[in-house]
């Protein structure tokens, strides 16, 4: 059935293998105060900070780059477990991914609002880090929540 | 919209896994479809008139509601 822009079904293992990693060791990092990070290298900034706080454009640059790992694994991963095909992805199932989705966004977005009210200095810079990623994680929930009701509701079938 | 899919499946004795796979689609979808959750698009109530060699009209039905 016509194009629906989704990754292959095999995709979601890999998904699966790079986000519940990532997803563990991200969390203990930002507990951490980002200070276990034990990659230094050189990364190239389009647009990046040096010696506290002078402004660099298009310039190599020392980094710590396990947040960007992390990130990477932890943005692919998600990606990949939200967006592949379900086994046998037909209407009804593209109908459950599209409720999901708009559910995610609201609790994603009312979350978000919540805490624009209620959160100030450095503590919201945690609640953008964490927003990154979170509209992607709780879509995923939803979506494996309905799906499992579904297949409960199978259940007593023949 | 109400259907007789349920009916039509059991009195030519097929399952819903059969009847899933004859047009393509999860056995979670036929389920949706017998227990009114979800009405099937155009293309897959005519795959299942043709299935049970009957008019569409006769395996779905409006309500008042629709």
């Amino acid at each position: 059935m016509k194009s629906n822009y989704l990754f292959p079904y095999s995709f979601r293992k890999i998904g699966w293998v790079l986000l519940i990693p990532s997803l563990l060791f991200g969390i203990v990092y930002m507990i951490m105060d980002y200070d276990i990070g034990f990659i230094d290298g050189t990364a190239f900034a389009i647009w990046g900070e040096e010696n506290f706080f002078d402004t660099v454009f298009f310039k190599f640059i020392e980094n710590d780059l396990t947040d960007e790992l992390i990130g990477i694994a932890l943005l692919v991963g998600s990606v990949f477990v939200a967006l592949s095909k379900e086994p046998v992805e037909d209407e009804f199932i593209q109908r459950l991914r599209l409720e999901s989705l708009v559910w995610a966004l609201y609790w994603n977005y009312g979350i978000l609002l919540l805490a624009i009210i209620f959160i100030y200095g450095s503590p919201f810079f945690t609640v953008m880090t964490i927003n990154l990623f979170s509209l992607l994680l709780i879509f995923v929930l939803r979506f494996r929540v309905r799906l499992r009701a579904e297949q409960k509701a199978m259940g007593n079938e023949e | 919209m109400k259907n007789n899919i349920r009916i039509e499946r059991a009195r030519i004795k097929m399952t819903q896994a059969e009847l899933a796979a004859q047009i393509g689609v999860s056995r979670q979808s036929i389920n949706a479809i017998e227990g009114e959750k979800y009405v099937p698009s155009t293309v897959l109530a005519l795959k299942m008139a043709a299935l049970f060699k009957m008019p569409v009209e006769n395996l779905f039905e409006l309500e008042p509601t629709d």
